[in-house]
């Protein structure tokens, strides 16, 4: 099983690097492929399990677009075909429509997802979401400078049952398409939600594989919830 | 900008708050200052400034800085305003000029020395216009709040004023580059046998060159992204300091630094790299403000790192220490976990890592244990691990991923009697790791360990 991590020196802010370190908990005997920015990556060459790209900096954003732009045709191929992607914190908006500045000038994504961003780099948006995936209540949380608008076609990942979705009056946070999944949502997410992680490990054909110390990592997610719900004055006073 | 009745009205209205606040026995609360902006939001612009006014900045160490640079200016005859009792932020700087002025805002000082929360640049740096700026090093830390390097980067680079001369780390790639067209000069610490050239921590906020994204080349690393590069590419390297620290003595407490031809001996209170650092740092800024070589050694010969920094103390034969460990922080976090790794001898540790805010009344963001250096902790040396607090889970799955035995680690919610969950039995030094919000509890708690201890 081979995975592949595009740009970790670079798209690793927030801790999300450490979404891959739990899977490799989890898949103790597959190969991890880091690709820099400089280099080209596995996936053109080859078939990968699990693609993943982290959240970066606004212009770090930018270089990855142009990065990836010779790639379009490929990814689409691979969202197509059922494989397997994972793209935390504002890494979705990479394959999205467009990033629009404060100024109404526009970044061009790669079209590949039906989403578009606003960036607001005055207001940084902090925030508690609660939501469920495939009816398994989780805590994660946001820490962003944009929000997202979904377009037609689009497919939500997680119901927001508290908190802020792509946006503020969305109904639902990330987007997914076939096997890919994209998600705002920081953590990391696969420590956050552990059936989320099964259902990712599960899609990568990875069915066999346990999740990594699960009993803590639920009992982690369990604490969170109670704190949550015993503090909900307190956090949306 | 001219003085305009809201300005006057603001002022009024602050001293008496001032005058309230001191009646009640409230000291360092930045309630007038807070008052002043709320009523006049460009304040601070408005206000009369003393001649002088001089500011210490950066992600990690401006406190300890800004207390060993008013320390040194204090022992040297100064007298001057300063935010050491209030916050950094605009309304700290506020009510420090507020509460150092006369009834109608005019400066009983000459001199301003203002620790500066870099967040806060665009709310201060216009207004203050600090002749001299000190930035001790830019690293992420809250993400809630600092979002992420390039976005503090951007703030400064936007906001210190042109005319401000700079005194930069020349060992911080990130740093260095600050405004390139202001005046500055850099201070950093000569290489050593004992300098790694490869980076052990999770987090390294410099991947490529600045100038042409190649890949970069070490020469020396001390910590994250602080050390020495060059890139083979474009022939891009960290630039020479003009301050060098030379011939560190941990044993004598000394450190001589070279400048201009001319070399110093100074006292070194603390051997910690980072202090190492910010000794380096204090002595630059205060050559740069004017005070002459002789003079900050001898005050520098006084001095000792803030208590409530970091704090050793012996029973029989052995020590409890306290250590400073910012939460939400990874990088004040993995230096404080180093520190343990490094310390001689097995090492017990508690820690205390929650938000104080965040555990009473919402769930605390845990992103930023996984940026964190837990890994230090998975060493024979450290022989215990007490994790206490509402993110336990957390912390105790974050060790375990470090690949810390399970066996080492007890862990509960309950805070209050961590101690209790010691053995303490191989340890020769017990470490407590605590906020700047749970200095109390930390307190209590080295007293539990004592009495442990003594047992």
């Amino acid at each position: 099983m081979k995975l592949e991590l595009l740009f970790p020196e670079v798209c690793n802010l927030f801790g999300d690097v450490a979404n891959m370190r739990y899977l490799r908990a989890c898949l103790p005997q597959a190969e991890f492929v880091e690709t820099p920015l400089r280099e080209d990556p596995c996936f053109a060459r080859e078939a990968v399990d699990l693609l993943y790209l982290g959240p970066m900096t606004e212009h770090t954003q930018e270089q990855v677009i142009e990065k990836l732009r010779p790639y379009r045709q490929r990814l689409k191929q691979m969202m197509d075909g059922g494989a397997a992607m994972l793209f935390t914190g504002n890494a979705m908006e990479v394959l999205g429509s467009y990033i629009e500045n404060e100024d109404g000038s526009r970044i061009e994504g790669l079209g590949l997802l039906p989403l578009h961003a606003k960036r607001d780099m005055l207001h940084r948006h902090n925030s508690i979401f609660v939501g469920d995936f495939e009816g398994k209540e989780f805590v994660a949380f946001k820490s962003q400078f944009t929000m997202a608008w979904p377009e037609e076609g689009a497919q939500g990942l997680f119901p927001r049952k508290k908190g802020v979705g792509l946006h503020k009056q969305c109904a639902y946070e990330g987007l997914r398409r076939g096997n890919f999944f994209g998600t705002y949502l920081l953590g990391p997410i696969l420590l956050m939600a552990p059936d989320f992680t099964r259902a990712l490990l599960d899609a990568m054909g990875a069915e066999d594989a346990p999740l990594a110390l699960e009993a803590e990592v639920r009992a982690g997610q369990k604490a969170r919830l109670q704190d949550f719900y015993a503090n909900e004055h307190d956090i949306w006073k | 900008m001219k003085r305009n009745l809201r300005f006057y009205f603001a002022l009024f209205f602050a001293k008496g708050t001032a005058l309230v606040l001191k009646l009640i026995g409230r000291k360092g609360t930045s309630m007038p200052g807070s008052w002043a902006i709320i009523l006049c939001p460009d304040f601070l612009g408005r206000m009369p400034r003393p001649k002088r006014v001089v500011g210490i900045t950066g992600t990690n160490g401006k406190t300890t800085v800004a207390n060993l640079v008013e320390d040194v200016l204090e022992d040297n005859g100064y007298s001057f305003v300063c935010n050491r009792s209030g916050t950094n932020v605009a309304t700290g700087v506020a009510s420090a000029l507020i509460a150092n002025s006369t009834l109608f805002g005019k400066p009983k000082k000459d001199l301003a020395v203002f620790e500066l929360d870099e967040r806060s640049s665009p709310h201060i740096l216009p207004y203050l216009k600090p002749e001299l700026l000190l930035v001790t090093n830019i690293f992420r830390d809250s993400y809630k709040r600092n979002a992420h390097m390039e976005f503090i980067l951007d703030i400064l680079n936007s906001y210190i004023p042109p005319e401000t001369r700079l005194v930069l780390n020349a060992d911080d790639l990130l740093c260095a580059g600050i405004r390139p067209e202001n005046e500055r000069m850099t201070f950093g610490i000569e290489h050593s046998a004992e300098d790694k050239t490869e980076c052990h921590n999770i987090v390294r906020d410099v991947a490529c060159c600045p100038h042409c994204g190649g890949e970069l080349t070490w020469d020396v690393v001390r910590y994250h992204h602080i050390g020495r590069a060059h890139c083979e590419s474009c022939g891009f390297s960290s630039p020479p300091p003009d301050y060098l620290a030379t011939r560190i003595d941990a044993r004598d407490q000394r450190l001589v630094v070279n400048c201009r031809g001319e070399s110093g001996d100074f006292h070194l209170p603390d051997q910690h790299t980072i202090n190492v650092y910010n000794v380096l740092s204090a002595i630059a800024f205060l050559s740069e403000f004017g005070l002459g070589r002789e003079a900050i050694a001898a005050s520098m010969a006084k001095l000792s790192i803030s208590q409530t920094r970091y704090l050793e103390e012996e029973v029989h034969g052995r020590k409890v220490i306290l250590h400073l460990a910012k939460g939400q922080n990874p990088i004040a976090c993995s230096r404080a976990f180093e520190n343990i790794r490094e310390y001689p001898g097995k090492k017990a540790a508690i820690l205390f890592l929650d938000d104080y805010f965040d555990a009473a009344h919402s769930v605390e963001n845990t992103a930023w244990l996984y940026d964190t250096d837990f890994e230090f902790l998975n060493d024979e040396s450290v022989t215990e691990l007490v994790v206490t607090g509402a993110r336990h889970w957390d912390v105790y799955t974050r060790l375990l991923l470090a690949g810390v035995s399970p066996e080492k680690i007890r862990h509960r919610r309950e805070v209050e009697n961590a101690a209790s969950l010691l053995e303490g039995k191989e340890a020769a030094s017990v470490f407590i790791l605590y906020d700047v919000y749970t200095i109390g509890l930390a307190e209590r708690t080295k007293e539990k360990v004592k009495e442990l201890l003594r047992q």
